[in-house]
């Protein structure tokens, strides 16, 4: 194998794939990223749980493949100067590495035990813009548990139904949904996805109006953004009937202006500087009006807040960061918040549509 | 308070507690037959608490469900609800609270007061019973018995005589004519083991165990043979300690190892006995812990505990598991071990209660409630049959580690 091409490209495919990369592992092979040139090169990186392949412009001089262990590898050719690379094995699995002035001669391993992605047949394809699925996966991957005791809930949720895509995300103490409308029509599906490998896919997918498509099978699910392919374990068991969590009726509704809630609940919580699950902000909520609360050893903070109410009025109390986190990433200027009791969920949800939902259950005072 | 002083100790014992708290909120199932049950769904399911409707009809706690269908056809079998049962319990402790700072609650269904010098506050220690009783069935719609005495014991022993509704008093002198007839095992503190032992050694009624040679029951029991001898004669001095509030609070259990081990499976084994006896007491007192810690004692005697966060729980399968990560990541295996311990604290129990969505939606399926359901069914099976009715395939016979 011999190939060159540009230190920039080739270091691009390496930061992207090395994401997959296990950094702790009892086989060396899966610290390793596979090369493989053909008429371009591909570099593979899977940790088992997640897989990427990644396609880099190459002047190919002739096919062949390698593994390189994946820091030592990306370490190089990250502080090479910005030029033409040439890369060749020799004898033996040896890799030269040959930049301008600089030349290694390093080991390489056989690609036989690299693990292979799993295939993933390419039908049932949903294409989004890659901006949109990474808006969309920043506003539910927040609520993703912790807790490895609900294996389930260490995921997040891809639902298509009847023309809509659904990712919910629950931890247990709150809910976040978001649903899109793709033009693509697929098959009906639901599927979980790890949250580990889910924040390492929204990290790959770019800001940008370009669409990718989403495949998915019964094990896996496969991004595909044409030079760079992302397949992911799914987590097995049935996730929770979520639309069930949601009520559909409330007591209490109030029409807030978003980005002053959010102002209010973060000076709020200023004084709360230990533990937020020890200290409820408290929220009074009555005709045009909500005043928001805090106790602390620090002191205390009273804030209010204009609010179109509708229905009783009432006294809640909330760990501030499940709002926050929410009211963070909603974009819709201003938000519908339906209240059932003191001790029932709340939800966040947008003035029209059903774009998203953001459930919260209180703290029982 | 002088030195020869009577002391007055209560009992407070909550009648078919789980129930009583479904009726009382549920007040249409008051006159039926009515059950607290495993899973209702599931006729193989257990009973975990009958009200007296249904009891007049044979159905007893542990009672498999079709089993207590069979003998009351009609019968309404409710899941249990322990968020709710945790809840009722606090107000209860609230009520009692207010005759006594001194009140060590005993469960969730049961606590002992202090009451000694409270008759010129509130009256006799009977009539203080019955405004007691009065209070808890007015303000909670609740039932409960109330044994009165001079020490906990007998006033366990009191509370247990006469269900529902009962206020009874038992004195020394009355123990002769009313204790010492039953059989072992109606005393407090005596299991089915213990029954088992003391029948061997010739021993049936409470009497016997009052009369019996001290030199023999300390040879069969060692030191807590004399005390079992003490309170079947009615003795018992044990303080009515107050449970502290806020303060940090913890469950465990350790096993001096009758062989040194260097074998991390064997220690697994241990660990998961011991654990199971630490959640049992966690789910019993219904205390959920946030650490759990593990303690390894080497052959040369160092010591070293470890522990590590968890969310709030009170399940053996969290407790051990967390064990496991902790003997896992601090496993020497060069080193004998002699000595084992795990158990589950809780810092600070003044922690606002977060709901959760399971809590909301009771009928959510749900594998940390199946798994609750499932480890109070064995404590359940266990409390009654013997703690060897049921023993997880870990540590059936050929993973023996002691």
């Amino acid at each position: 194998m011999k190939f060159i091409c540009s230190k920039e490209n080739l270091l691009d495919g390496i930061n992207i794939v090395q994401k997959a990369v296990s950094s702790k592992t009892t086989f060396p092979i899966l610290e390793g990223i596979l090369l493989e040139a053909d008429d371009k090169i591909k570099l593979t990186g899977n940790d088992l749980e997640i897989g990427i392949e990644c396609y880099v412009e190459a002047d190919v001089k002739s096919p062949g493949k390698i593994v390189l262990n994946s820091r030592m590898f990306g370490e190089i050719i990250r502080r090479l100067p910005d030029a033409e690379v040439l890369i060749e094995v020799k004898e033996k699995d040896v890799v030269v590495i040959e930049c301008e002035s600089s030349l290694f001669e390093i080991r390489g391993m056989s690609p036989e035990g690299f693990p292979a992605l799993p295939s993933v047949e390419k039908v049932n394809g949903i294409k989004i813009s890659q901006k949109i699925i990474k808006e969309m996966i920043k506003q539910t991957i927040f609520a993703v548990s912790m807790d490895e005791n609900r294996p389930i809930l260490t995921g997040s949720l891809f639902e298509y139904k009847s023309g809509t895509l659904t990712i919910v995300s629950i931890d247990g103490y709150r809910l976040a949904l978001r649903t899109l409308k793709p033009e693509s029509q697929v098959q009906d599906y639901s599927m979980v996805i790890p949250g580990k490998t889910l924040n390492e896919i929204s990290k790959i997918i770019q800001p940008v109006d370009e669409e990718l498509t989403i495949y998915a099978t019964g094990n896996q699910i496969l991004f595909d953004l044409g030079n760079c392919t992302m397949v992911s374990r799914l987590l097995e068991g049935e996730y929770l009937n979520y639309s069930g969590i949601i009520p559909k009726e409330h007591e209490t509704m109030v029409t807030v202006n978003t980005k002053e809630l959010l102002a209010c609940f973060e000076r709020a919580s200023l004084i709360i500087v230990n533990d937020e699950r020890r200290y409820p902000v408290n929220l009074e909520i009555s005709d045009d009006m909500m005043v928001i609360t805090c106790n602390t050893e620090v002191g205390n903070v009273r804030e209010e807040i204009k609010a179109d109410m509708d229905g009783k009025k009432l006294e809640i109390a909330f760990n501030p960061k499940y709002f926050i986190d929410a009211l963070k990433v909603i974009e819709n200027e201003t938000v519908n918040i339906y209240f059932t009791t003191n001790i029932g969920p709340c939800t966040i949800k947008p003035v029209q549509g059903d774009d998203f939902a953001y459930l919260v259950l209180p703290i029982r005072k | 308070m002088s030195s020869s002083m009577r002391r007055v100790i209560f009992l407070v014992d909550m009648n078919a507690f789980f129930i009583s708290c479904e009726m009382a909120n549920k007040p249409e199932l008051k006159g039926q037959p009515a059950a607290v049950a495993g899973n209702p769904k599931n006729r193989s399911g257990i009973i975990l608490a009958a009200n007296y409707d249904a009891r007049a009809f044979g159905v007893k706690t542990t009672m498999l469900i079709h089993e207590a269908l069979k003998l009351c056809p009609g019968l309404i079998l409710v899941p249990p609800t322990h968020n709710l049962y945790a809840r009722k319990s606090r107000e209860v402790m609230e009520i009692l609270s207010r005759y006594t700072p001194v009140l060590q609650q005993n469960s969730i269904d049961e606590a002992w007061l202090d009451l000694t010098g409270c008759d010129l506050l509130f009256g006799e220690p009977l009539a203080i019973a019955g405004r007691i009783m009065d209070d808890i069935r007015n303000e909670l719609d609740l039932w409960c018995s109330i044994g009165i005495s001079d020490n906990k014991f007998l006033a366990k022993m009191a509370s247990e005589r006469k269900k529902p509704l009962g206020i009874t008093e038992l004195w020394k002198k009355d123990i002769k004519r009313i204790l010492w007839p039953l059989n072992v095992r109606e005393m407090y503190g005596v299991g089915k083991q213990t029954e088992k032992r003391l029948n061997e050694i010739g021993i049936m009624t409470i009497g016997d165990l009052a009369c019996c040679d001290a030199n023999i029951l300390t040879n069969a029991f060692g030191k807590y043979g004399n005390e079992l001898k003490k309170l079947a004669n009615g003795i018992d001095t044990s303080p009515v300690t107050a449970n502290p509030k806020g303060e940090s609070k913890s469950i465990g259990r350790s096993t001096t190892l009758s062989k040194d081990i260097v074998d991390i499976e064997l220690a697994r084994s241990v660990l998961l006995r011991l654990a199971e006896e630490v959640g049992e007491e966690a789910r019993r007192s219904d205390f959920k812990g946030k650490t759990v810690s593990i303690v390894i004692r080497y052959s040369d005697f160092r010591t070293i505990t470890r522990q590590k966060s968890i969310p709030l729980s009170f399940l053996t399968r969290d407790i051990y598991r967390t064990g496991c990560e902790l003997l896992d990541e601090n496993w020497d295996s060069n080193k004998p071990v002699r000595l084992l311990g795990i158990g589950i604290a809780n810092i600070d129990e003044d922690m606002p209660d977060q709901l959760s969505i399971f809590d909301v939606n009771e009928d959510l399926d749900d594998e940390i409630k199946r798994e609750e359901k499932l480890e109070r069914a064995m404590d359940q099976i266990r409390s009654r049959f013997g703690s060897d009715m049921l023993k997880r395939a870990k540590l059936v016979d050929g993973q023996k580690e002691e």
